[in-house]
């Protein structure tokens, strides 16, 4: 479990624990078949909860982790889910268990409920289910959570980008027991649903939260009981040190040294400040520190990270670089050290408004990556649009007077790389998760969708360009409310080995009478009918030297049209016969 | 009855199995696949097995193949043009926005099979009501063509926003491309899938015009070739979605045949299922580069709507069958943390592992199976025989990095791939909320019999049967495949009595279009009309399939009914039901199926004991130690033995591992049935 040492400058250090010592003759056939049985349980309670979960939020946009921890908080697997959530449910696991007065309060059977931001990292809405898994013997062997967003559990809005204090942003739940020994706590789950907008979407959410750590409880168990006492914890610490050696491998070819990354908040939500910080990277033989002591105060506003998402934010960036894309346990982040400062954006305290928790971490990734391009320009790639351009709806339909609402997440320009030109797709930190089809949204919702097409010259030119950013317009046809968490607005996506910046995001509204604003972030935002809202998401970094691009890509995107005769000349002007020879077709 | 061929176009083997309905005989050949023209390795089968006489006595010649998957592929395919709704151009390239691999930041999606300077937007818009929004601009369309011809575009796709609530701009812009002199493909979404989701339907549309003309050619070569060698009857091909089409409709609707290799297999442990009442299986097809699973329950495989080839989605039917890169050319190695793997990398067909003698060194799963004596003394299908020595080098490589013994290694790669195959089967069956456990394991595919009770101790599982002809099991379960069709159309409609007319307007139309398809060409009796629809809760997005029952084409049922089924249905998917919430009816499923004629499967066994008698040492996963295995061939067991591990069984096509601690006989249906003996005691 995670291990503390404070610190008179407030500064806190943060490493993975490392726990017990390998035998050294553990047959490696049974090491791999663990893992992968642990790997296989997590995925079995993933595919659980996507089938019995009703809220899109969790079976179409994967808001949720499901992992699998040992007995001393230490993660077995985790299923791939929403990568932002990453190693962060060993603090819940630890906070729960606290809340219920320790482990010898545990039976099988009991699922505790646990959702304080400052335990989860997260907002209220994302409430972690945890189940123990015991022995034959009645030994405690370790958890099955699952962190999951619900819809709502109370806040003053069911988005909000606002908040002054965090009791401002839902319902808390501080490790209670909401399932005792199989049965359901009454009393306590009559509480969570007095406090949900939408009590029948969650109600169908917990429960199917409720079977999958049961889920993965009996999977565990099974494993267990399998490979028995003596051969289990053995494979567990040969597992870890596996993972810890492939992270390792990594960290010892990057030279030794400090680098530095930004990341810029266009404000806090509350003030209009521009709010840029910096993750540190010190690379020192096999392993890295994240060093997030020199990032601004903790703010008015709710773009505060707590502690466990910084934590996981950092977690996610290595296990991505590093982990040679395999699902990562406790052993990938052995690795890394994170450092923080009590009392600013990334490690807030209590009341300090965190619903926004996510922008800064996400930010935060590719800040590392940020830094990590300083010394190894071949490692990532160049920024992406920095942002999920996420938007929630709600209101009342004017015919049959029901409420309705819908949450997503928008693709973005991603950055180019070594390996080629950026694309277009979901911000790293929600990879695996979907946006709906136009269809489908105007099947369900009062809108009418305008547009949704690539926009020319929004790619950060290069050897290998960024991705392209688009524009997507809601036509609203029913007047309904909007709330906005749009970033990196005001700044450029990064590029790569000269390579040039992409376009940032842009959120804008036509009024029914015409008039035309730009807007930021958001809350409840009032669309009249008639109105219209288009997110120009941004395009990617471009990665390397634009006049070293291959004439002939040069010449597809211009024939394609998604890029210009200008831009042509101004990036590429090497390439400036495809001007001649190319009879360009339709570029709107 | 009915005297058949079927021929099964595999990656590395093409296998053919002829039926001979008088004599209840069948004849099976397996030849190497020819890549660049895959219908030689089919004529090369009939060639092999049989004479002109019993090619003119089949009626039905019944084809499985990758051809239209290996045109996606490998991108040699039309060049398609893409004529869709102005404001939407890219919808094929941004997708859905998801990441395949979602920890890999390099990842980049498939690059779309229309490049953007020809997916060309035309003016029109239809609400999600199927009212026009915009009209269409005709002009737009001679536009587009003229820009078409001259980039030398040979396929059409017409993809329209919510053309599944209204067809009509769709329709028009088909007949104007026709009426302006266009000559090729012509694909409209509205045809291809009546679904909505424009994604999912665009890409199927885009992948129907770019396979549409290559696999014409090549069903037509084919067809020529069996003409020419005397063939008669009927040219089948299996369906992605389970059942049969002809040749003329496959050529309509390509898309429909993609995934038809690997259903075959399953489709054939169904018809096993159905007629000697074996319960819910789990199949386990293992072949050279891949295990395929699947669940069958009540006697048909778990279908979806929806398909995934080569990064696109496919809006079909689609038998869900699931892969992972495990076969027996998977190769094993030691990882950069220390730690033996196996797969996802594939020797292939070329070199293959080491023990095949085509130049492979790197070890593979059918190396490890060789030296711990698992395929007998190493002779398999066709004669070839396996090189022990090569295999053991192979193996000695990986051994020397984990200072292990080549005994303990090969074991260990075995156990691995074993326990990867298993954990696979405990994903798909925990997603129908089933325990492995009481389920039949059903092993075929040339690496599945070898396999199998490993796989099952692994999993607990106490029941194996491994088919007749398991080596060719995929060419076997062509041969009883129906002949389906298949339609549907996205309508959202509440799940009350008022809806239950234009619910029987829609299905109407379905079946009416799908009789339409039979072009006067085949007779419509025997089939039966299959009816089903998408449902779920107000509210939500996913849906639950349900049949309702039909008198002629139409719905019996009121409203209450039909939400009651559902009802019905999701409580036995999910646990639970949601008092009070409406339910919504989303997409309409029609379906027409015929059953060939039965065929008996006659247990080809003769029971002479002393063919083969052997002993050879073999490793035992029970013993954990090398002991006498019994060498028996498949044909010398007889049909009131009963037999028992550890036992070695050889036949023409693949090798059956029993080990210690299972016993066996023959099934009625003509399978061995494996059963491991504690288990079976304790359970």
């Amino acid at each position: 479990m995670a291990e503390f040492q404070a610190n008179p400058s407030d500064i806190r250090v943060h490493v993975a624990s490392h726990g017990g010592t390998a035998e050294q003759d553990i047959d490696p056939v049974i090491v791999e078949i663990v893992r992968h049985s642990l790997d296989s349980a997590a995925n079995q309670m993933k595919r659980t909860l996507i089938r019995t979960s009703v809220s899109p939020l969790i079976y179409e946009v994967l808001d949720f982790a499901a992992a699998i921890y040992d007995k001393d908080l230490r993660m077995l697997s985790q299923a791939p889910s929403l990568p932002l959530f990453m190693g962060t449910l060993d603090f819940c696991i630890d906070a729960a268990v606290k809340g219920i007065g320790g482990t010898d309060n545990l039976k099988p059977g009991d699922v505790l409920l646990y959702n304080w931001p400052y335990g989860t990292g997260s907002h209220a809405q994302d409430s972690a289910l945890i189940q123990p898994a015991f022995s034959t013997n009645g030994e405690l062997l370790g958890y099955a959570a699952i962190k999951a967003h619900w819809l709502d559990i109370g806040a003053y809005a069911p988005y909000c980008t606002d908040t002054t204090d965090v009791y401002q942003e839902g319902t808390f739940f501080p490790g209670v027991k909401l399932f005792s020994e199989g049965k359901v706590v009454d009393d306590i789950y009559r509480c969570v649903l007095a406090n949900s907008r939408m009590p029948h979407i969650i109600e169908g959410d917990i429960r199917a939260q409720a079977t999958a750590v049961g889920v993965g409880v009996s999977e565990l168990e099974r494993v267990y009981a399998r490979f028995g006492a003596e051969v289990f914890p053995s494979a567990v610490e040969k597992i870890f040190d596996h993972g810890e050696a492939i992270v390792k491998s990594y960290f010892e070819q990057i030279p030794d040294g400090t680098y530095v990354g930004c990341g810029v908040m266009d404000n806090n939500g509350v003030t209009q400040d521009k709010l840029p910080f910096e993750a540190t990277l010190i690379v020192d033989g096999d392993s890295v520190t994240v060093d997030f002591t020199k990032s601004p105060d903790e703010q008015s506003g709710p773009v505060n990270c707590p502690l466990p998402s910084t934590i996981s934010a950092s977690r996610v960036a290595v296990a991505m670089l590093a982990g040679k894309n395999e699902s990562p346990n406790e052993g990938h982040f052995r690795a890394i050290t994170v450092k923080t400062r009590r009392g600013s954006m990334f490690d807030p305290k209590p009341p300090a408004p965190c619903f926004l928790y996510g922008w800064p971490a996400m930010q935060a990734i590719e800040a590392i990556y940020h830094a990590v391009s300083k010394v190894d320009e071949a490692a990532v790639p160049a920024c992406s649009g920095g942002d999920i351009c996420a938007l929630v709806w709600w209101g009342v339909r004017k015919e049959s007077g029901e409420m309705w609402g819908d949450g997503s997440p928008f693709p973005v320009g991603h950055g180019g790389h070594v390996h080629g030109d950026g694309c277009t797709m979901m911000h790293i930190a929600e990879s695996a998760t979907q946006f709906a089809p136009i269809e489908v949204m105007e099947s369900k919702f009062p809108w009418m969708i305008k547009v949704l097409e690539f926009m020319t010259d929004s790619c950060g030119a290069g050897e290998h360009r960024g991705g392209l950013g688009y524009a997507i317009s809601f036509h609203v046809l029913e007047d309904c409310f909007v709330t906005s968490s749009v970033e990196r607005t005001l700044t450029d996506p990064w590029s790569i080995a000269g390579g040039s910046e992409g376009v940032p995001n842009r959120m804008e509204v036509q009024n029914p009478d015409g008039s035309v604003e730009t807007i930021g972030k958001v809350t409840g935002r009032e669309m009249l009918e008639g109105s219209t809202l288009t997110i120009y998401t941004g395009g990617g970094g471009g990665y390397g030297d634009p006049k070293r691009r291959d004439i002939e890509a040069v010449r597809r995107d211009y024939e394609d049209g998604v890029i210009s005769k200008d831009h042509v000349t101004k990036y590429y002007p090497h390439a400036a016969g495809v001007l001649e020879s190319t009879a360009q077709v339709a570029a709107e | 009855m009915a005297t058949r061929i079927g021929v099964d176009i595999g990656g590395t083997f093409t296998d053919l199995i002829f039926y001979d309905d008088a004599k209840g005989a069948i004849s099976i050949a397996k030849v190497p696949t020819t890549p660049s023209s895959p219908d030689q390795g089919s004529a090369d089968a009939v060639a092999a097995a049989l004479d002109r006489k019993r090619i003119a006595q089949a009626e039905y010649f019944l084809h499985g193949t990758t051809v239209g998957l290996n045109a996606l592929l490998e991108r040699r395919g039309a060049k398609v043009g893409l004529l869709c709704t102005e404001g939407f151009r890219d919808t094929i390239e941004i997708r859905r926005g998801s990441r395949a691999e979602m920890y890999n930041l390099f990842w980049q999606p498939p690059e779309p099979l229309v490049p953007r300077h020809l997916r060309l937007p035309v003016t029109e818009r239809m609400k999600s009501d199927g009212s026009v929004f915009t009209a269409l601009d005709e002009d737009k369309i001679h536009e587009a063509l003229a820009i078409f011809r001259r980039e030398g575009v040979s396929a059409i796709a017409i993809a329209f926003l919510n053309a599944y609530a209204n067809p009509a701009h769709e329709k028009r812009t088909a007949e104007l491309l026709r009426e302006a002199g266009f000559d090729g493909v012509v694909s409209c979404s509205h045809t291809v899938s009546g679904e909505y989701r424009e994604y999912e339907r665009t890409c199927t549309t885009v992948i129907d015009a770019f396979v549409q003309a290559r696999m014409a050619n090549y069903l037509d070569r084919l067809r020529g070739g069996l003409l020419d060698a005397g063939f008669q009857g009927e040219c089948l091909i299996t369906r992605s979605g389970g059942g049969a089409m002809n040749f003329s409709e496959a050529t309509e609707r390509s898309f429909e045949t993609i995934m038809s290799g690997p259903v075959a297999g399953v489709e054939g442990a169904s018809e096993l299922a159905r007629r000697y009442d074996l319960g819910d299986i789990i199949t386990a097809d293992v072949g050279g580069t891949s295990f395929d699973a699947c669940v069958v329950k009540d006697g048909r495989p778990i279908l979806l709507f929806e398909g995934e080839i080569a990064g696109f989605p496919l809006q079909t039917p689609w038998v869900d069958v699931r892969s992972i890169g495990a076969g027996g050319g998977s190769i094993a190695y030691v990882d950069q943390g220390g730690l033996l793997r196996v797969g996802p990398q594939s020797a292939g067909a070329v070199p293959g592992p080491a023990c095949y003698k085509k130049g492979g060194v790197e070890p593979c799963l059918s190396d490890a199976f060789l030296s711990l004596g698992m395929l007998g003394n190493g002779q398999i299908a066709n004669g070839m025989s396996l090189d022990f020595d090569l295999a053991e080098d192979a193996i000695g490589s990986v051994a020397e990095k984990l200072s292990w013994d080549t005994e303990d290694t090969a074991c260990g790669i075995v156990r691995i791939a074993g326990a990867f195959m298993a954990n696979t089967i405990r994903e798909i069956t925990i997603e129908q909320g089933r325990d492995p456990r009481d389920m039949l394991l059903m092993a075929f595919g040339g690496a599945g019999p070898v396999i199998g009770t490993v796989i099952a101790d692994e999993l607990d599982i106490s029941r194996i049967m491994v088919p007749e002809y398991a080596g060719n099991f995929s060419a076997w379960g062509l041969l009883g495949a129906d002949l389906v069709k298949s339609t549907s159309l996205t309508r959202i409609m509440p799940a009350i009595d008022e809806s239950i007319p234009a619910l029987n307007e829609i299905f109407a139309s379905l079946f009416s279009d799908l009789r339409s398809t039979f072009q006067g060409q085949a007779d419509q009796s025997g089939y039966g009309l299959e009816a089903s629809i998408d449902m779920r809760y107000a509210g939500q997005e996913h849906v639950v399939s349900v049949a309702v029952p039909l008198a002629g084409d139409s719905v019996v049922a009121s409203g209450q009914d039909v939400a009651d089924l559902f009802t019905k249905e999701y409580a036995n998917h999910y646990g639970v039901t949601l008092e009070e919430t409406p339910i919504e009816m989303v997409v309409m499923r029609a379906t027409m199926r015929r059953a060939l004629p039965e065929r008996d499967a006659k247990n080809t066994a003769v029971g002479h004991h002393s063919v083969l008698h052997h002993v050879v040492e073999a490793y035992s996963f029970e013993r954990k130690q090398r002991i006498p295995f019994e060498l028996r061939e498949r044909s010398g067991i007889s049909r009131t033995e009963i037999f028992a591990g550890p036992m070695i069984i050889t036949e023409a096509t693949t090798t059956t591992y029993v080990d210690d601690g299972w016993v066996g006989e023959i099934h009625p249906c003509g399978g061995m049935l494996l059963t491991k003996q504690e288990r079976q005691q304790n359970g």
